[in-house]
């Protein structure tokens, strides 16, 4: 009997997003006679719906309500459980997004199964399933087992598995909603942007960054010495700007701002997924860590093993003077 | 209105952390540990929201090892009311929806209106620990909260997105949420407060206390499973360049000049 694997389809303004594709895609390798099944909530989403069983879906779950027009929690929740129960999965996979993260351990507390969180890949076979996680903010990468359970439930980390390429004919059927918008815990109420000032670093075309490796506010005098001598603007990871050492615009990552200036150069930093997604496709990239398996020389063009703290003030001065 | 905070002793994160001689987690012998980042600022919240009238109590509970009796008394000096240490030798390798479990066995009698968590623990990553306990308990939910509006019987959460992005969400008391670092600034313990923390009450619950059998715990009972742990693949890699601080300056000044065409 194939493997049946649901993945959850997210969208949002109407279109969907790319993590569909990359479950779509990771939920074909996940095992040799996988069945592909695309589960879509929403409001409206018939065109969504052949879009995915086009694209990697043996077969689309339509659950369309005015409550699923925007994502809530306990809404998910509840006709994620419903599907489950009617569909009987082999494997559950949902992104580790904001959406994702926040509705898939409601999905596996009801259930009692146990979770396996931001996985990169995931290999499913006879109920049990083997998953590379991250831990330690990417630091390592962590095997986990699943054995013996029925529905496997992972998320999976965006951007780490390819989208399916290929074409599917798939079918599409629809559910009816079985929950009761009067009685939901939790409601949509809006989608903001957060406030910001006014500096714009995506425009930037040279950036040097400064991590918690800097230390102390005070010391990013150093970053920003460079910074000014190669005639760039400072940036940050999250560590900095959380700990109020720059305001919040300086950070660049999956939750601030994506750069991709000609040169960046990342200064104490660790390379966590979420600063990386944001500064990745950089022209040219420069690491400076003290620690020789931070994640951040995977990345990096070019790095130096060493303290900050010795090579930044080096780094300047030499900066300074070939500018003449 | 009764609240909850739960705190993870984690090691700091501004380690260098190495891979131990099994190959199964970090070597944790030469580290030091601390509140995790994320719990901190779930606390000050509580505090904040204390500070406003809105809460009376503010209890923190750990589940972990001897040693994680000194998160709770941090939070106690900073302001918690109360705290409770779960603590069982037979505890030991529990996967997230075990702890849940063990972590909702402690409090479902309680009756907290408000329960957070963070949302992650800087070690391990699971990102999952209070939608688990929300499930277990039946109560509202949402993660990754960037600001916590209380009007009567609602709270407004404003969830952090991607891109700058935020979604506002209302959420029924009784409700877990879990917070996103930043959401505010934590406060530190006073010498007054590590004072007064001395005669605040710290429970320890052990899993008889619990009503629980050691093996419906821990390792064995988990259905999680850690079977390695690696460092990542390096990906192309970077060039990695040697040589003393100059020597490594001049280098990089000719590469950058190459190659970003900057200089
Ligand atoms: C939902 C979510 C969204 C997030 N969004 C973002 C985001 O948008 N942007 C972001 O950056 N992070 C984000 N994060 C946080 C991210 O996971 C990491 O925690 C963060 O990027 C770590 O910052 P860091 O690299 O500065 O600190 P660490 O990971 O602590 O790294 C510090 C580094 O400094 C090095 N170091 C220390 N001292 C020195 C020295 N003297 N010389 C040289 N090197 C030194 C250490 O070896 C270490 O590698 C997010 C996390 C989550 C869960
Ligand atoms: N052992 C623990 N004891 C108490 N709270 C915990 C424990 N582990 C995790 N938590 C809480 O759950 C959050 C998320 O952890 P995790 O799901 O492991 O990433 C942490 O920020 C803590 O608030």
């Amino acid at each position: 009997m194939a493997t049946k694997i649901l993945i959850l389809a997210e969208h949002s303004s109407g279109a969907l997003k790319d993590i569909s594709f990359e479950l779509l895609g990771e939920a074909h390798r996940a095992s040799a006679d996988a069945h592909v099944v695309a589960l879509l909530l929403g409001n409206g989403v018939s065109e969504l719906a052949a879009e995915l069983a086009k694209k990697g879906a043996s077969e689309v779950i339509v659950v369309e309500s005015p409550a699923l027009e925007n994502y809530s929690s306990d809404a998910y929740r509840h006709e994620i459980l419903a599907a489950i129960a009617s569909e009987d999965p082999d494997a559950v996979l949902i992104g580790n997004t904001p959406n994702g993260w926040d509705v898939a351990p409601l999905v596996a507390a009801g259930l009692m199964v146990p979770l396996a969180s931001g996985c990169a890949r995931i290999a499913i076979a006879d109920g049990s399933a083997k998953c590379a996680r991250k831990a330690f903010n990417g630091k390592f990468v962590h095997h986990v087992e699943i054995v013996d359970q029925r529905p496997i439930m992972a998320t999976m980390d965006k951007g780490a598995a390819a989208p399916f390429d290929g074409e599917t004919d798939g079918s599409v059927r629809t559910l009816e909603p079985t929950l009761d918008p009067g009685k939901l815990k939790s409601r949509f109420v809006e989608t903001k942007k957060s406030e910001s000032g006014g500096l714009d670093l995506s425009q930037a075309s040279v950036i040097v960054s400064g991590g918690r490796g800097v230390g102390a506010p005070e010391k990013l005098d150093v970053i920003r010495e460079l910074a000014d001598a190669l005639g760039g603007q400072l940036g940050a990871s999250r560590a900095v700007t959380d700990a109020g050492w720059l305001p919040h615009e300086h950070q660049i990552g999956s939750s601030g701002v994506t750069v991709s200036p000609k040169l960046y150069v990342a200064c104490g930093i660790s390379g966590a997924i979420q600063h990386v997604v944001g500064m990745k496709s950089s022209g040219y990239i420069v690491a400076i860590n003290k620690d020789p398996d931070a994640p951040i020389f995977g990345i990096a063009d070019v790095g130096v093993v060493g303290d900050l703290f010795e090579i930044v003030p080096a780094l300047t001065k030499q900066a300074k003077e070939a500018k003449g | 209105m009764k609240s909850l905070v739960l705190v993870k002793y984690v090691p700091d994160a501004n380690s260098v952390f190495r891979i131990n001689s099994a190959g199964t987690w970090v070597d944790e012998s030469s580290l030091s540990f601390t509140v995790n980042d994320y719990d901190r600022y779930a606390l000050e919240e509580l505090l904040a929201l204390k500070d406003g009238g809105a809460v009376e109590e503010v209890v923190a509970l750990t589940v972990g090892p001897q040693a994680a009796s000194s998160a709770l008394r941090t939070c106690l000096a900073t302001g918690a009311d109360r705290a409770i240490h779960v603590r069982d030798d037979a505890l030991e390798g529990s996967d997230p929806l075990t702890l849940a479990r063990v972590i909702h066995q402690a409090i479902k009698d309680e009756g907290f209106s408000l329960i957070l968590a963070g949302l992650q623990a800087d070690d391990d990553n699971h990102t999952q620990l209070g939608g688990l306990v929300a499930g277990l308990l039946d109560y509202a939910y949402a993660s990754a909260a960037m600001k916590l509006s209380l009007s009567g019987e609602t709270m407004r959460v404003e969830r952090e997105l991607e891109n700058n992005e935020l979604q506002v969400v209302d959420l029924d008391l009784p409700a877990v949420v879990t917070v996103q670092t930043g959401i505010n600034s934590p406060r530190y313990a006073s010498l007054k407060g590590i004072m007064a923390a001395k005669k605040k009450p710290m429970t320890q619950l052990g899993l008889t206390e619990l009503g629980m059998s050691p093996d419906s715990v821990g390792a064995g009972a988990s259905k999680l499973k850690t079977v390695g742990f690696e460092s990542p693949p390096k990906g192309k890699g970077a060039e990695i360049l040697t040589g003393s601080p100059d020597e490594v300056a001049a280098q990089l000044i000719k590469r950058i000049r190459e190659h970003a065409g900057v200089l």
